[in-house]
């Protein structure tokens, strides 16, 4: 991973802050890290004060610096650009975080509040990701007993089992993870809530909310290949190899072969410089639409094509190419052309565009990329039996949780939810977001409840979303 | 939030909720601004000179400048700002009204007058609109009305006088403002002490002149076609208002408690002035920069340095830095040091070698092709000023030498 900023460095950069009214950064953070803030602290010469800023408003505020499309969110309302160019405020929320370990400031040495009521009462948190993290975190700090449920091993989520360790380093998650056990949050990892309606047991086993934040780790897959293909990946596999650091497995089909990734996206791009890394001797990112089109933040493509990956634009596989032992040699592509662009809105969700110019098949343009390894990075979803997890809860025909973006409600009283599981693909900082807003509404309900306990325990009511 | 801890202090008798206060000048204009001010954080405030009625007051315009440097705005602030220019009755209800709404907050009432009967009119009648304290302001450098301001904070007699009429009609407890614009700052605040005053504060602005114009040769700022030597304050005179309440701190004849002020913005600055001996803080130029919000800082940052020094009362920082406080005399110059570089951060910009040789002990050769200095320590005087430039933290620093090691003599040519 690369370096963080030095000290004189964030200080420069701080400096050139306009430390503006109202500022229009903090407005563009969706999880309220409130640059505005932790900056003109920083400023002030308030360093603690700076990271206690960011770590009250974000419990993931360190991989939100490593991570954030700030480009798009608070960076893109810096009013320094019209004079010069945005304050880097990413790299400076970055700096101030692993200046807390270096200098060893905890933003959470004790239980936030002892409230007996709150103490009580316990919170249940399906998923171990930004969302739940995030979540968990807020409820704690107001003195609520929470217990997390992981599926996997480790807690993290995209953070742990998907960004590549180049991108985004061990150490923060396992910083801010620490920050979580400080405030008492117990995780449980291995533990999966996956049996049929394992959710609503949870609500008759004495936990007084729920929040579902279980995210996307089923694979888009291009054509039904077997899970086993020892030859083609779906991203989720290939990158979770990864961070398990089954390096040598990973080798073995990267390693002085032609990688092809398909997909325009983040986690392509992440795909494709895993596999360069891991020795391969010729990564092709193939994508259907051209360049400005793909998906993928503008300094990961530029990082990508320096690095030596080669872009295959305006190509659409259509199938796999075996050998006769039924081997991965290659990848049928047609070639595409762009159209108008596709419509934003009106239809059902799965139909909408993304009012991009549309890719068109170019006939007899067939052809074969030869390829040793694919690995599709065309999009995650939710698992097809998720659903079942918790079936009083309404989905989607996309399987997405359906919950109010504004309160996390969904249409049972008592369970909540956020992060992809909610939006489809999105960002950390979305997650972390949608983790704290619904805790708030999980603590304004059990507050409202406690107020009028008869009456509302017994019956839980559907709500409508 | 940060830590929890005690910020409260003591001054002159009156009980502060923490030590920082908006000093006397436009910061402190009216009640409205003042209150804006207290749901900030700021604990206190001197308020904006008042004056009798008798003397119409105008404001020069414009009446400040702003001083630069490089890209560094408002390093130092040039002002003619004169006393407040508004009535004394809508004033004293302001503060009325601030002690009512505010029971908690402290209203310092800042007055000047411009002959004896002025001094015991204002105190009585800041004392009777309900005034915590009165701040004499016996040192602003450029007020445009004879036989006031620091003129008279120049003359000991005249202080210890006014004083005393304050004294005779007033018991709110008095602090006298002074000025740094003169050779012992020690003599005045004695004068005031036996006039009766119960508290010091300073230092008012240094009288300076920052800058000109070049191609209309009007010095700043610029009132129609004049300048004036008048009132300098921000950063750039914080080492001056620190000398001044050590000065004063240092002084046991006098004993008595100092609010500080002089170029404060940050809570590392307040904090200074505390270690140095002042018991509050006023702030101007840094909301004239910042804006009020400046305190959530200096509240912040102060609770975090005491909680990490597990220091509980204000009270115990106060003076802290007095005892290493000497004369330069008192110095060990038998104990030596030299600069001591670590390359593995030098970027090789060679701003080191440049003022080594023609500011410092000429001790560094430059090496051209690795772009580095190379230093002979037996000719480095340790006068650091390479350190001053080195654009990276921490590359050069101090390290002491054996007692055994000696300098080189400088060379000498003929
Ligand atoms: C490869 C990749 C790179 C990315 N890069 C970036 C980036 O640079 N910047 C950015 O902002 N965003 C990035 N994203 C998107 C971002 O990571 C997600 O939007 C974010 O992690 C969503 O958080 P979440 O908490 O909703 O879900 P997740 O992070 O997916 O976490 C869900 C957790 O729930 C657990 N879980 C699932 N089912 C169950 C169950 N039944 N019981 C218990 N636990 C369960 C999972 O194991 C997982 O730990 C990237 C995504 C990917 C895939
Ligand atoms: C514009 C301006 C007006 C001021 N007016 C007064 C005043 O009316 N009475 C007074 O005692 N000091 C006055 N001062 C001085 C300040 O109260 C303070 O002593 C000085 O500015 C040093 O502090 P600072 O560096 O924080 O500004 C004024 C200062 C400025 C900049
Ligand atoms: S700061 Fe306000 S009052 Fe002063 S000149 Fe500017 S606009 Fe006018």
């Amino acid at each position: 991973m690369d370096d963080g900023f030095s000290y004189d460095q964030a200080l420069m950069e701080a400096e050139r802050c306009l430390l503006c009214h109202e500022p229009p950064c903090s407005k563009g953070c969706p999880a309220k890290t409130d640059p505005g803030t932790f900056i003109r602290k920083f400023r002030m010469r308030n360093v603690t004060g700076a990271i206690r800023t960011i770590k009250e408003n974000n419990i993931l505020g360190g991989a939100c610096g490593v991570l954030c499309p700030t480009c798009r969110l608070c960076e893109k309302e810096c009013s320094a650009t019209g004079i010069d160019k945005p304050i880097r405020i990413g790299k400076i929320q970055r700096f101030l975080i692993e200046h807390s370990w270096q200098v060893g400031f905890k933003t959470f040495d004790n239980p936030m509040s002892t409230d007996p009521g709150r103490q009580a009462e316990k919170i249940a948190i399906i998923g171990a990701g930004p969302a739940g993290l995030s979540c968990a975190a807020e409820l704690a700090k107001s003195g609520y007993s929470v217990t997390i449920f992981e599926e996997r091993e480790e807690a993290g989520g995209v953070l742990r089992y998907g960004v590549p360790s180049f991108r985004f380093s061990r150490s923060f998650l396992k910083n801010d993870l620490r920050d979580l056990e400080d405030l008492g949050v117990k995780i449980k990892c291995s533990s999966a809530i996956q049996k049929k309606g394992d959710v609503e047991k949870l609500l008759e086993q004495g936990f007084n909310a729920v929040f579902i934040g279980v995210g996307l780790w089923a694979p888009i897959s291009l054509k039904k290949v077997p899970e086993d293909d020892s030859n083609i990946f779906s991203s989720v596999r290939f990158l979770e190899t990864f961070r398990q650091e089954k390096f040598k497995e990973l080798e073995k089909v990267c390693r002085g072969k032609i990688v092809a990734v398909i997909g325009g996206g983040s986690v392509a791009m992440d795909c494709a410089r895993v596999a360069l890394k891991l020795g391969a001797k010729d990564v092709n990112l193939i994508y259907r639409r051209s360049y400005s089109q793909m998906p993928a933040e503008p300094d990961e493509k530029i990082e990508a094509l320096e690095e030596g990956i080669h872009f295959i634009l305006l190509n659409q596989p259509t199938d796999y190419c075996r050998d006769s032992k039924g081997k991965l040699k290659g990848i049928n592509l047609i070639r595409t052309r762009l159209a108008g662009a596709d419509s934003k809105s009106g239809g059902s969700a799965a139909a909408r565009g993304s009012g991009r110019r549309k890719p068109v098949e170019i006939p007899g343009s067939e052809w074969v990329m030869e390829c040793d390894t694919a690995i599709e990075a065309i999009g995650n979803k939710a698992a097809a039996d998720s659903g079942d997890w918790y079936p009083s809860v309404s989905v989607n025909s996309e399987m997405l949780v359906q919950a109010d973006k504004e309160t996390g409600q969904t249409n049972m009283e008592g369970i909540f939810a956020g992060g992809d599981i909610v939006r489809g693909p999105g960002t950390v900082v979305q997650a972390v977001a949608d983790g704290k807003t619904a805790a708030k509404s999980i603590i304004g309900w059990l507050e409202k409840k406690r107020l009028k306990p008869a009456g509302y325990v017994s019956s839980r009511k559907e709500k409508k979303v | 939030m940060s830590k929890k801890v005690d910020l409260s202090v003591n001054y002159c008798g009156v009980q502060f909720l923490n030590p920082f206060m908006l000093s006397s000048s436009p910061v402190s204009n009216c009640a409205e601004m003042v209150a804006r001010s207290f749901e900030t954080g700021w604990a206190g405030v001197s308020y904006k000179t008042l004056v009798t009625d008798k003397i119409p007051i105008f404001h020069p315009s414009p009446r400040m400048h702003g001083y630069n440097y490089g890209d560094k705005r408002l390093v130092g602030l040039q002002n003619v700002e004169q006393t407040t220019d508004r009535g004394l009755k809508p004033n004293l209800r302001d503060i009325t009204w601030l002690k009512k709404k505010y029971p908690k907050h402290i209203v310092m009432a800042s007055i000047m007058g411009f002959c004896n009967q002025d001094w015991a009119d204002l105190s009585k009648a800041v004392s009777d609109a309900g005034a915590d304290l009165i701040e004499l302001n016996f040192s602003c450098p450029h007020m445009t009305v004879e036989g006031s301001g620091a003129k008279v904070g120049q003359v000991h007699d005249l202080v210890q006088k006014f004083t005393e009429t304050a004294r005779s009609v007033t018991r709110v407890p008095l602090v006298a403002k002074m000025t740094p614009n003169i050779s012992d700052i020690n003599e005045p605040a004695m004068a005031a002490k036996r006039g009766g005053a119960k508290g010091l504060s300073a230092i008012n602005t240094v009288a300076g002149l920052s800058e000109v114009g070049l191609d209309d040769f009007v010095p700043r700022p610029n009132v129609f076609g004049k300048g004036a030597i008048s009132g300098y304050s921000g950063p750039a005179v914080k080492p001056v208002g620190l000398r001044c309440v050590a000065q004063m701190a240092q002084n046991k004849e006098h004993g008595l408690p100092i609010s500080g002020m002089g170029g404060i913005e940050t809570w590392v600055d307040a904090l200074e002035y505390l270690l140095v001996g002042a018991t509050t803080v006023q702030v101007t130029t840094g909301i004239i920069h910042y804006g009020y919000r400046i305190v959530e800082d200096m509240i912040e940052g102060l609770s975090d340095y005491m909680a990490s020094k597990k220091i509980t009362r204000v009270k115990d920082l106060v003076g802290k830095a007095l005892p290493r406080l000497h004369e330069t005399g008192d110095f060990d110059v038998k104990r030596q040091g030299i600069a001591k570089y670590d390359f593995d951060k030098c970027v090789g910009c060679g701003q080191c070698y440049i003022v080594c040789r023609d500011a410092g002990g000429s001790a560094l050769e430059w090496d051209n092709g690795a772009r580095r200095p190379i230093h002979d320590k037996d000719k480095c005087l340790s006068c650091m000023v390479c350190s001053f430039v080195c654009p990276v933290s921490g590359l050069i620093n101090f390290k002491e030498m054996p007692k055994t090691w000696k300098r080189k003599e400088t060379l000498t040519l003929g």
